[in-house]
């Protein structure tokens, strides 16, 4: 792999997640209570929203090229249907809602888990992965992770001046 | 004679029927005694034989005469290569601990059966065989029947069909393929002369049957998983450098299957080497134990025996995983020890492979493994070493994109790497996004201008980091000066001299230490502020652009 193209290809992913997280961040910016509201509670579920909105904003910079990427966006898309169809159906009701996933893998292997497993864990859609094709995946994850820490780093630093 | 045995070859490879295994021994038999038939089988087996040394044979398999000369010379080249003058009698004996081994790898017991009753039968044309040294052009004269059988097929899956096929099938291909995987697997690895020599007789002649036959002694217990992995060593090799130079489809054919014979061809490079030195011993064990107990003992023997004359791990391995029995081992080991030293003798720099083989141990250890646990078909050893093998290629990757992992060897420890960089990275991201759910009410900023320095600082890597730390202003006054030679401006010379003057007293106290950190910014402020001006004013956009340039970062710098 020509390492300019790399590059290349990693400034132009930095930019549009850039781009798309900072305007996500203005849009919460401008959605949240003017009131400074610094309970621990709503720390939490921004700090939450942030996580999501860097996630997916790094899987659009990817865009579907990637297995993982895909699955990212796959599962914001099913929650954000899910949370939709939450909001149809009990209008009152604001169920919190808790998705159990059952990980067989680890009741299945007594104790430790397999390095292969719990890789599949950590990258996003490597459950249904070979060992190949999983540490193809994480190679190009562990890159745009790497991006996605450095952009917010600056940005928290920009903030924080 | 070759065409009723090559009638008959069609048969078995269609039919699956292990009964065909009769009638195909009965015309081994027959051809190994024609010599007319030899001469298309060596045709063939010339072929074969020219592609294991590396040459291209365009010949087709069942060529004339003709072939037999190129054949002959090739055997003859082979011979003063290897210096073996008892090739034939190796041959032989390998066809023979083919056979034997063949009757032991049985995809089915009514085909170990016919295979034993068959050995039997052809074992003394064998025994025979060894003294006229006719067994080559025998095994030639089987390998052109299978050989004719096989359409051209370089699709391993199609000839991993037909090597099912086999297995019912030809007795004569069983024995010829048996030999030849081993053989190749020898050449390929460079086990001796003899090795080498064995190797491309056998592989020649039994690569096309090699499939059949490799399923077989595959299923022959411990020894085709020990040979499994010298054969996927070898046939691997083989497959690169023959592959290139084959053009025939039989070639290729025979090519893949010794790839593909790959229990076959460890057992046949072990048998060649057991051959080789204990000539002597041979004859009268086979002859003495006879079917199953025989090849059983043969093969043990030769899975002893490829340890220490290959002079790899695998004597490790394979003491430890087919010790069959206390009496095969003392054989073994007797037998051993005088391979080591013939085949030492024997094995000369022509077969330079084997130098990498000891480092091939490890690795052929652990294919070693994966082919019993699978004891599956040629294709699927294969297969499994390309993936091995991309596997790595990523694990290199990752090694690079993970830090500190230069020196980190093996795929555990670096997995172990690998899961704890993601999971720091996660961390990290989750921890920053909490750091700007707190700070992030506090942003006013324009976004395309956070995206501007966004980049900047993230191009410039940390850069940005740098200049906060610093509390001097030297960052800052450099860029001042660049402007300031950049801009070259007459108009601005008493503003420069004065910055200048400024800076180089400024500089000197800072080059010692840093006296008036604050003054100095303030100072260099308001200069800029000068100069700026004065660049807008008179400069070229040059200037402009580092005032904007360097305004942001005094901006950055001085306000916090």
């Amino acid at each position: 792999m020509a390492t300019k193209g790399v590059t290349l290809n990693t400034n132009a992913r930095k930019i549009r997640f850039a781009r798309r997280f900072i305007s996500i961040l203005l849009k919460m910016r401008k959605t949240r209570s003017p009131c400074s509201s610094s309970s621990i509670e709503d720390v939490r579920k921004r700090s939450q929203r942030i996580k999501i909105a860097a996630y997916s904003s790094m899987a659009h910079a990817v865009g579907p090229r990637r297995a993982w990427s895909r699955a990212v966006l796959f599962k914001l898309r099913s929650r954000a249907r899910h949370q939709s169809m939450m909001k149809r159906r009990s209008f009152g009701l604001q169920k919190k809602r808790v998705v159990v996933v059952k990980n067989n893998n680890d009741i299945i292997p007594s104790g430790q888990l397999s390095q292969a497993d719990r890789l599949r864990q950590l990258v996003p859609g490597g459950k249904a992965m070979d060992m190949c094709s999983l540490l193809e995946e994480t190679a190009d994850y562990i890159s745009c992770l790497a991006t996605q820490v450095k952009v917010m780093q600056t940005i928290a630093d920009h903030f924080s001046k | 004679m070759d065409m009723g045995g090559k009638d008959k070859f069609e048969l078995e490879n269609r039919n699956e029927n292990p009964m065909n295994y009769v009638p195909s021994m009965s015309d081994w038999r027959f051809g190994s005694a024609n010599l007319a038939n030899r001469s298309t089988g060596l045709a063939p087996m010339g072929n074969l034989m020219a592609v294991s040394k590396g040459d291209l044979i365009g010949s087709s398999p069942c060529s004339s005469t003709s072939m037999v000369d190129s054949f002959g010379q090739i055997l003859w080249d082979h011979n003063s290569n290897s210096e073996n003058l008892g090739f034939y009698d190796i041959a032989v004996q390998n066809n023979a601990s083919i056979s034997e081994r063949i009757g032991k790898a049985k995809a089915s017991p009514a085909s170990l059966r016919s295979i034993d009753t068959s050995f039997d039968m052809g074992w003394n044309p064998t025994s025979s065989m060894l003294k006229g040294g006719i067994f080559l052009p025998n095994a030639a004269a089987m390998l052109p029947q299978s050989l004719s059988q096989f359409p051209a097929d370089s699709a391993f899956i199609e000839r991993a069909a037909r090597f099912s096929c086999f297995n019912g099938g030809n007795f004569s291909g069983m024995m010829s393929p048996y030999g030849i995987p081993e053989s190749t697997g020898l050449y390929s690895r460079g086990g001796g002369l003899m090795q080498g020599t064995q190797e491309a007789f056998v592989g020649n002649g039994l690569k096309s049957v090699s499939g059949g036959q490799s399923q077989k002694n595959e299923q022959s217990g411990g020894d085709a998983s020990k040979d499994v992995p010298l054969s996927i060593e070898h046939g691997d090799t083989e497959g690169s450098l023959v592959k290139d130079e084959r053009k025939s489809e039989s070639l290729l054919r025979s090519h893949d299957e010794a790839k593909q014979g790959i229990g076959q061809s460890g057992n046949d490079s072990d048998e060649a080497e057991f051959s080789g030195a204990g000539d002597q011993d041979e004859p009268s064990v086979l002859e003495g134990t006879g079917g199953e107990p025989f090849a059983k003992r043969l093969d043990s023997k030769k899975r002893k025996r490829s340890g220490p004359d290959t002079k790899l791990d695998l004597a490790n391995g394979a003491p430890q995983q087919y010790g069959e029995s206390a009496k095969d081992d003392a054989e073994i080991q007797q037998k051993g020890d005088q391979n080591p030293t013939s085949t030492t003798s024997k094995s000369s720099g022509k077969h330079g492979k084997q130098g990498s083989q000891p480092s091939d141990p490890p690795k052929e250890e652990y294919i070693h493994v994966r082919a019993r646990r699978g004891q599956a078909t040629n294709s699927h050893s294969l297969a499994e070493r390309v993936r091995r093998e991309k596997i790595s290629e990523r694990m290199k990757f990752l090694q690079d994109l993970v830090p500190g992992c230069n020196k980190v060897t093996g795929k555990a420890v670096m997995l172990d790497e690998i899961i704890n960089y993601v999971q720091s990275l996660q961390r990290q991201v989750e921890f920053l996004s909490m750091k700007l759910a707190t700070v992030n009410p506090r942003l006013d900023f324009n976004i395309e201008g956070l995206l501007g320095k966004n980049i900047l600082q993230t191009r410039a890597g940390s850069a940005q980091g740098f200049s906060p730390d610093m509390s001097v202003a030297c960052p800052l006054l450099l860029p001042s000066q660049q402007r300031l030679i950049q801009a070259g401006l007459p108009g601005m010379g008493s503003s420069s001299d004065l910055l200048r003057r400024t800076n180089d007293t400024q500089l000197s106290p800072m080059a010692g230490a840093f006296k008036d950190p604050t003054q100095l910014p303030n100072v260099w402020e308001d200069e800029l502020h000068n100069v700026v001006q004065m660049s807008y004013g008179t400069s070229t956009p040059l200037n402009s652009q580092d005032a904007d340039g360097s305004l942001p970062h005094s901006h950055m710098k001085v306000e916090p």
